[in-house]
């Protein structure tokens, strides 16, 4: 009881201190609460959630309309993906999304093990996703989308990236002057190129440059290009990180008779690491965000399936309601990074002093 | 015996250049297995950077260094043997904060040395142990004091075995009630006869441990002797200055 007292008596002293404090607070709760109560009058009370009368049963309601949700889900998870065979890709998103959350899980947290996690995550992806096997019909990379698409390409891009990105950050970093003056050349290059450029010249320009063999699917072009852009905003954060690390740390892993590999794998990387992290978080954010860009190359990801959504036939007036779902989605995603970052800090802060 | 079983560490005619600046001069030293080398002089003189190429952290550019009767070069495989035979503790301890002090132990013995973790973690804590802190084994770098850390920092370099222990500054950036501790774990290493070569401005240590007392100042050796010499009977008017200044500070 007394704790709820001293909440009470904090409460007073930060917000309702002096008139004008009173005043400003006043105002700034009676906003939140009218906020609050037009999207829980307009989302929830006054919603139609059931698609059985189409959006006839949307007029009869003054609220939002869900019904459109109920009705284009499938289109906004799955893209054009053949209707009948929708359940492979909700298990091919499923696998990704259960070998991302794997892989946070500091246990998997050796190179063979995430390795064979991944291996394992993107086979069963492509297997179940493209078919032509184990009695599934095969289905082309131009017909994937949605949400799958959207998340095979956030991870593609960030396994593909990664380790490309360390490389980078390492030839930067290398003590003879050529090689570190080309990767400095090629990473401030790519960098100064717009992601769309990339994607474009990934989608149509390769084509024309690269012998027949060597093109693989749009698809993966466009993961490549990605990945390269990806990995040199992600050398420079990495190699922030390891030029926060003093001197003396390097020195100590030699001095030990640490060779190169060890004292990049074992010394520098996991520190760099822990000193670039919220960078890192941050790059992978924004990742994802942009994949949404991929749409302008010709693919079908989460956000072009729901336009696709709403502006065919009936629920054209119902794109505020297909943003809102989009945002959702988007949300839930990247609340979930962002949280899964701060517990990070809070894990790895022990014994940093 | 022949002269290179005995000697640890043999150094001639050594030159290094940090661009123009002449870093060290013709410095001539040989340690025998078994000595204890004291190496004191003003900041600058040099002595930092001679220890360090002993181990290869800096490069000379003229003379040779010996270790061991393995040449120091640009032959990598001889670094890392070198390497391998010699411990290095510095002046801000460079322990690995990421990583627990027992596995600041157990690190190179595994990686390096190519011993079992079982292994590995019996003799880290017989040197935890040596140095007074078993029980400390399970905490990060960052949760000891400075005393801690380069009790730590000793135990790491002994885990790999070496034959010659390099000590740069060990006390120089420790409050000064941690300074006794760090000298005590020292001077027990002496005396069980380890290869000692020491930066350090602890005169009372040099007096008491040291077999030979070398003043370096402006990259070149002005003066080597025995203790007693040294501190009695200096030869040379710039080492009379030097321990003026810090014996009667």
């Amino acid at each position: 009881m007394s704790s709820l007292t001293q909440k009470m008596e904090t409460i007073r002293n930060d917000y309702f201190s002096t008139r004008g404090n009173a005043v400003i607070s006043s105002v700034c709760i009676a906003l939140l609460l009218w906020i609050g109560w037009t999207l829980v009058d307009w989302g929830l009370l006054n919603a139609k959630f059931s698609a059985d009368e189409g959006i006839d049963g949307c007029r009869a309601v003054s609220g939002a309309c869900w019904a459109v949700i109920d009705a284009r889900a499938r289109l906004i998870f799955f893209g054009l993906y053949p209707y009948e065979e929708h359940w492979r890709s909700a298990l091919a998103c499923l696998a990704i999304i259960l070998v991302t959350v794997l892989s946070c899980i500091p246990c998997f947290w050796t190179t063979r093990r995430l390795a064979f996690l991944w291996l394992a995550g993107f086979a069963t992806f492509y297997v179940l996703m493209r078919g032509g096997v184990l009695g599934m019909t095969e289905v082309l990379e131009t017909e994937w989308g949605g949400l799958a698409l959207t998340l095979f390409i956030f991870s593609a891009v960030c396994i593909v990236g990664m380790p490309m990105a360390i490389v980078f950050a390492l030839l930067r970093r290398s003590q003879y002057t050529v090689i570190a003056t080309t990767m400095a050349l090629v990473i401030d290059g790519i960098r100064s190129l717009p992601l769309l450029s990339i994607m474009f010249t990934a989608a149509l320009v390769l084509t024309f440059v690269l012998p027949d063999w060597l093109q693989g699917d749009k698809l993966y072009r466009v993961i490549f290009g990605y990945s390269l852009f990806f990995a040199c905003y992600q050398a420079e954060i990495i190699r922030g990180g390891m030029q926060s690390l003093p001197a003396g740390q390097e020195e100590a892993a030699k001095a030990l008779g640490l060779n190169y590999f060890q004292r990049i794998s074992r010394i520098v990387l996991p520190q760099a690491f822990r000193n670039a992290l919220p960078p890192t978080i941050n790059q992978f954010v924004v990742t994802f965000k942009e994949t949404s860009l991929v749409t302008i190359v010709g693919f079908f990801d989460v956000l072009a399936s729901g336009n696709a959504a709403f502006s065919s036939g009936e629920w054209l007036t119902t794109y505020v309601e297909v943003y809102f779902f989009v945002a959702l989605i988007y949300f839930s995603f990247v609340f979930s990074l962002s949280r899964y970052g701060a517990y990070l800090e809070t894990r790895l802060r022990v014994g940093q002093h | 015996m022949t002269q290179n079983e005995t000697l640890a560490v043999r150094i001639t005619d050594l030159n290094k250049y940090y661009g123009t600046f002449h870093a060290l001069h013709d410095v001539n030293l040989s340690v025998k297995k078994g000595e204890k080398i004291v190496i004191c002089g003003p900041s600058g003189s040099g002595k930092s950077t001679l220890i360090r190429c002993i181990n290869r952290l800096e490069e000379h550019q003229q003379g040779s260094i010996n270790v061991l009767g393995t040449e120091l070069n640009d032959d990598l495989g001889n670094v890392d043997e070198i390497r391998r035979e010699v411990g290095m503790v510095f002046q801000h301890f460079n322990l690995f904060p990421h990583l627990t002090v027992l596995e600041n132990c157990v690190l190179a013995p595994m990686l390096v040395r190519k011993i079992g973790r079982d292994e590995a973690e019996t003799i880290a804590l017989e040197y935890l142990t040596k140095v007074k802190i078993p029980d400390q084994a399970q905490k990060f770098p960052g949760e000891l004091s400075g005393g801690q850390q380069q009790r730590v920092a000793i135990a790491r370099a002994l885990c790999m075995k070496p034959e010659v222990m390099l000590f740069d500054e060990p006390t120089s950036a420790l409050d000064p009630e941690m300074i006794s501790e760090v000298l005590d774990v020292m001077t027990t290493l002496a005396r069980e006869g380890m290869t000692m070569i020491c930066v350090t401005h602890e005169m009372g240590f040099a007096r008491q441990v040291a077999d030979r007392v070398i003043f370096m100042a402006e990259g070149q050796v002005i003066e080597e002797a025995d203790p007693e010499t040294f501190f009695n009977n200096p030869q040379n008017e710039r080492t009379r200055g030097f321990l003026s200044q810090i014996l009667n500070h």
